[in-house]
Order: C-alpha cells, then structure tokens, then sequence
C-alpha cells in the first residue's frame, strides 16, 4: 500500500484556484511550529495567535507572495511572521518610549516580565519555565537564533534562509545566545543540584 | 558547511520542548481564515447547475426522443426520389412543409438528395412538441428527411398519419 502526501506546493496550487481544503491542509501542517515559534519569540499567546493569522492571510491574499523556486514554504512561513514579530516589536517600543520615557528599565527586561507574559500561565514545568524566562531576557536577534536551532531543530542553512543573513552570522548569533543563556541559568542550576 | 545533527541540541531546552510542543494555535484562527477564503473564492455555479430537475427530465425525455427518431430514421427504407427537378419543390409538397435544416441555396444545389422515411410512434416524439391526446396516442408520425449525397440531413418533415 502506498501513501500520498500532497507537497506544500501542489497544496499552493490548489490554494490558488480555490481549494478550501488544500488551504485547511497547509494551514493545520504549518500552524502548530509557527505559533510555537511566535509564542517563544514574543512571549504573549494572543499575539502569536495574531502573527499566525496574519502570516496566512498574507499567503491567501497574496500580500507576501511565496515563490516555490526559491526556498521551502516554511522558511518562507517562518520569514514572514518573525518579520510582522519585528514589526509589532518596533511599535510596541514607540508605544512605550511615548507612555513612561523615565522608567529606566532595560527594554529586554520587559519582554521577561511574567504579568505581561500568558505564556507564563501555559507553562507549569519549572524548569521550562526558567529556559523560557531566560530565552525571553536574550537579545531579539540571538532569541531567533537559538528558537529557530533549539526548538524547532533547524540548520543553519535553514536559519539563514528565515533571518535572511549568512550561515557565518547564525553560527555566531547562536553562540552568543547560547552562553548567555548558560550564564543566566547557572544560579538556577547551582539551585537545582543543592536540592 | 552546515554540520548539524540532532545529538547536538540542548538539554536545556528538553523540559521546554515538552511543554511547548503541544501547544497549537488557537481554533479561532483557523476558522477566520477559512470564512477569509471563503469570501475571497467563493463557489462557482458549474454549468449543470442551470439547469433544474425539472429542466433536466425535459432535456433527457428530448433526448431520448430525438434518439429513437435517428434510429427509426437510420433503419428505414430508403425512397428515392423519383425527379431531380422536384427537389425544390419538395419543401413545400404534400400538406406539411419541410423544415429547412440547411440554406436554400445548399439544398438546390444538391445533386442527387435522397429521401429517408420511418414511421415513429407518436408517444416519443411528444417531447418535441408534437400534440398528444389520449385518441391519437397510438398513433404513428411519418417522420421523412432529405438527406444530401454526403449524407447530411437538408430538410425534415413530420406527417401525421
């Protein structure tokens, strides 16, 4: 017996001439690591959800219009919603550069703060959720990085593609991301192995 | 180049992909999306949706019946036509005129136009317009048609019997 698993493009195709099954199709075999990857990167579950949608809206209308030539459906998937995550991050530091200028605080440490944070409330093992809080106080550009290799198993090569910068800057960006995630998980850990 | 393998991932991040890992996006969005597609490719009426049930048994009983008179008429007796000359008058012979499946020009120019003649039952052709009472319902149609000598029909005429 054999099986058959239509491609992402013979899926587009039919997308394309109005297939609602072909879209349902990709939509449920691409939804799941792309709003992982929005969750980890923007820490808030309703805007994951948001980048989710708005990233295959953009493939049903045609906004961010994905050549089969030129790389994998999820790289592309992947491009688009870590840009719209840029997006909304820009405005939200306007947003709060306008509201409380004298705060202080570094902008990292806002990403970390658990009120802010839904992805909190989902996550109830201890130790994921120090790995989260770490993950969330990195740099935007190494958070991409170390999610894109750590979380969803990517190649270099395939981060690359996604972050649109050479394999040499992935490799370093991950390097850093990762000894300073090491760094701030080494009081947790010295914590962990005393217990 | 790119060496990477999966042995090489963290252990960090194992409690951290459990928990992650099962998460998915909410229902919500999957059904926005699909009422988005939805309205932007709405269901296109196929050409079969014209035509009603109704419009459909008339157009399987026409057919039909146009069916059975191509056969009665491919199987009958061939009657020649006696005069070359009569040709044209042939249209507006006998009580019912023949109906012009052709030009005018094309059927006088006809050299050698054949008559095919069959008898068919008027209960068949009722589908095509030809009035039927209980009375004449056994009744039979004398169905002719003029056929050129590459055998395409050039006129046809029904006569009641």
């Amino acid at each position: 017996m054999t099986t058959t698993t239509a491609t992402d493009t013979d899926l587009l195709r039919r997308m394309r001439n109005g297939a609602a099954d072909a879209f349902a199709a990709l939509y449920r075999r691409h939804q799941g690591p792309l709003y992982r990857f929005a969750l980890l990167r923007c820490g808030s579950a309703d805007t994951a959800a948001d980048v989710v949608q708005e990233t295959f809206m953009g493939l049903l209308t045609e906004r961010f219009r994905f050549d089969p030539l030129r790389g994998q459906l999820q790289h592309f998937l992947f491009g688009v919603a870590r840009n719209l995550i840029l997006k909304s991050e820009t405005a939200q530091q306007r947003h709060v550069v306008l509201v409380g200028p004298d705060d202080g605080d570094d902008p990292d440490n806002e990403l970390a703060d658990d009120a802010a944070c839904p992805l909190a409330r989902l996550l109830d093992h201890e130790a994921a959720e120090e790995v989260r809080r770490a993950l969330a106080l990195l740099a935007p550009h190494y958070r991409d990085a170390v999610i894109l290799y750590e979380m969803h198993d990517m190649s270099y090569a395939d981060i690359a593609d996604i972050c649109q910068v050479d394999i040499g800057t992935v490799r370093s960006r991950l390097s850093r991301g990762r000894a300073a995630l090491a760094r701030r998980l080494a009081g947790w850990r010295d914590t962990v192995r005393a217990a | 180049m790119d060496t990477r393998n999966t042995t090489d991932r963290d252990p960090l991040f194992d409690a951290l992909r459990a928990e992650v890992g099962r998460l998915d996006a909410p229902r919500g969005v999957e059904q926005a999306l699909l009422q988005a597609f939805a309205q932007r490719h709405p269901p296109r009426r196929r050409w079969h949706d014209v035509f009603t049930q109704r419009g459909w048994a008339l157009a399987g009983m026409t057919g039909a019946a146009g069916g059975v008179l191509a056969l009665a008429l491919a199987f009958a007796p061939q009657v020649p036509v006696p005069d070359h000359g009569a040709r044209a008058v042939a249209l507006l012979d006998d009580d019912n005129p023949f109906i012009a499946l052709d030009s005018a020009e094309r059927i006088a120019a006809e050299p050698a136009p054949r008559m095919v003649a069959a008898d068919v039952p008027r209960t068949t052709l009722a589908a095509l317009g030809v009035p039927l009472t209980p009375e004449n319902a056994g009744d039979s149609v004398r169905a002719e048609m003029l056929v050129g000598a590459d055998g395409q029909p050039l006129a046809v005429r029904l006569t009641m019997q």
